[in-house]
């Protein structure tokens, strides 16, 4: 469950057990740690710093932050040529999420029974996307903020894992090139707990899949990515909310306070990659449907659907063994009825820069021109309106990671 | 309805970045393919017990990406690598596997860290390869040609 597991302990155990490994790992090569291949161990460590114009985003980054931290450490063991098992510790802080508590990030055991077939049990990280599964793993890519329309770093909670069954597979067809499929169905553990307003939360149902195409053009693949999932809970609304609801009649006599929320969720993305050499070209295009109830009711028919549009384009050249440029464009829109308003998008121009400064130890400068407000958290700027907020405004982001 | 639509552009702070990142691009992009070869012709090894002799460049690239994991007669594969400097593994992972060997280094790690799968083992000589494909029945290994095979089989790839 990817909940604390150390109690108030947990920051000192994960960093302990990091800092041996690292430890271990220097004298020997990068990639493999292992006793004679009985066990695999990795890790990394990432520290960042954000700081933006007009806005604060994902920390109280106008005054610059740096609650911008992600360690992780794993360990595989093959336990025959088709068993393996795993599991990885990962703890981050990003503004106010996080807060260095440890949780399980992803745990397994998986049995490949042929090439076409293989099933892995416990919690498994989602294929959703290209980039879903590196989405805490600053090292396997070049950006240090993957594109926030679809990768959004605040809802890496619930985009990440899920608890369950995943089938997987790799089918070769010959000339038209080849294909990887992936199915999974479980659930989400979700935390709540620094949200006091949602309670009794929870996510009865997640399935999903994708299907990749690795076409016969070499380094070029395409597919698509669909997840369903349930959202349960019960929130209180606010005294700000319950004024809004009973102005327009949407609450009955004796509201005790708390609705209970339903809302299905199905998100779809379409993905293209084409990775000749030392370039990198993705584009993604999703759409991700809510469909929420509440009782009493106090949602309008067009609350309660609501459909986001986003996409985006990336580009990035290994220039040598040192220095990656990048360079993307995101776009959010939250509500694709309506896009009027600064809250009702979100244009990000990305540029990275990515140094390899030695084998396992990266730096990255990154900078974000953005447009409209759309992923703009109203907790983090608390005293302006969502709609009121900068609607032109920029983020630097300095990474660096060591891994290994 | 106001169009909301690249509102980026308006801003001096977006077309800085833009301006900022095709600069770099076109300043770095032609010394790109600069590595500097060292071309050696390489050979592809598998343990004398392996009744295969010919394979296939995809099947190869797919075995080190560990996309495919048996052989015909149902051995597991077991791809033995050369250390990430290796001039011969630079070689093997542009001409074989179709990309750098950092990009390959990449691969692996998205693999590492999602759960997916570990990257074959590294050596760091290719008379441990040898060895390694020596000891190994369903291992294959690459080295250059002027290495001692004699107790490896060398296999053809077309």
């Amino acid at each position: 469950m990817a909940r604390g597991v150390f109690g108030r302990r947990a920051p000192c155990v994960l960093w302990a057990a990091v800092l041996v490994c690292l430890g271990w790992a220097v004298p020997g090569q990068a990639q493999t740690f292992a006793l004679d291949r009985v066990v695999d161990i990795h890790g990394f460590v990432s520290q960042g710093f954000l700081k933006s114009t007009n806005n604060n985003y994902l920390a109280k980054s106008k005054d610059g932050s740096f609650e911008f931290t992600e360690v992780g450490l794993n360990v595989t063991k093959s336990v025959s040529d088709q068993l393996r098992v795993g599991v990885q510790l990962f703890s981050r802080d990003l503004g106010p999420i996080g807060n260095y508590r440890p949780q399980v990030d992803w745990f397994y055991l998986d049995y490949r029974f042929w090439d076409w077939l293989g099933v892995r049990a416990g919690r498994t990280k989602l294929p959703f996307g290209l980039l879903n599964e590196v989405n805490d793993i600053d090292a396997a890519r070049v950006p240090a903020l993957l594109p926030q329309s679809i990768y959004p770093a605040e809802s890496r909670d619930y985009l990440l894992a899920q608890t369950g069954l995943e089938l997987y597979g790799y089918v070769p067809l010959g000339a038209p090139g080849s294909l990887e499929y992936r199915m999974y169905g479980g659930t989400i553990f979700i935390d709540f707990s620094s949200n006091p307003a949602v309670k009794n939360a929870s996510v009865p149902y997640v399935v999903g899949g994708r299907l990749m195409w690795l076409t016969p053009v070499d380094a070029l693949q395409m597919g698509g990515s669909v997840q369903a999932l349930k959202l349960e809970g019960t929130i209180a609304l606010s005294p700000e909310q319950t004024a809004f609801y009973e102005a327009r009649g949407s609450l009955p006599q004796g509201f005790a306070g708390t609705v209970t929320l339903s809302m299905p969720v199905v998100l779809w993305v379409a993905s293209a990659e084409y990775a000749p050499g030392n370039l990198y070209l993705a584009a993604e295009y999703s759409r991700w449907h809510t469909m929420g109830r509440t009782s009493p009711e106090v949602l309008t028919r067009e609350e309660r659907q609501q459909v986001s549009e986003r996409f985006y384009v990336m580009g990035s050249y290994r220039v040598n063994s040192w220095f990656t440029p990048g360079v993307y464009y995101s776009a959010l829109f939250p509500r694709v009825r309506d896009r009027s308003g600064s809250d009702g998008h979100q244009h990000d121009i990305a540029v990275t820069l990515r140094y390899d400064l030695a084998t396992n130890w990266l730096l990255k400068t990154e900078f974000h021109a953005l447009s409209g407000t759309a992923a703009v958290s109203a907790a983090l700027n608390p005293d302006i309106p969502r709609w009121r907020l900068s609607r032109n405004w920029g983020l630097l982001v300095i990474k660096t990671t060591a891994h290994f | 309805m106001r169009s909301t639509f690249f509102n980026p552009f308006r801003s001096r702070l977006s077309w800085a970045c833009v301006l900022l990142g095709a600069l770099l691009m076109a300043l770095v992009a032609p010394t790109g393919t600069a590595h500097g070869d060292g071309s050696n012709e390489l050979v592809v090894i598998v343990n004398r017990q392996n009744a295969t002799t010919v394979v296939s460049k995809e099947f190869v690239r797919q075995a080190f990406l560990k996309q495919v994991t048996r052989w015909q007669d149902d051995e597991s594969i077991r791809p033995a690598d050369l250390f990430a400097k290796s001039a011969t593994r630079r070689q093997f992972s542009e001409q074989v596997l179709g990309r750098s060997v950092e990009a390959v280094k990449s691969y692996w790690q998205q693999r590492v860290f999602s759960g997916r799968d570990i990257p074959p083992p590294e050596f760091a000589t290719e008379s441990a390869v040898v060895e390694y494909v020596q000891q190994h029945p369903g291992a294959i290994g690459y080295v250059s040609k002027g290495v001692e095979l004699s107790t490896t089989k060398v296999v053809s790839v077309r």
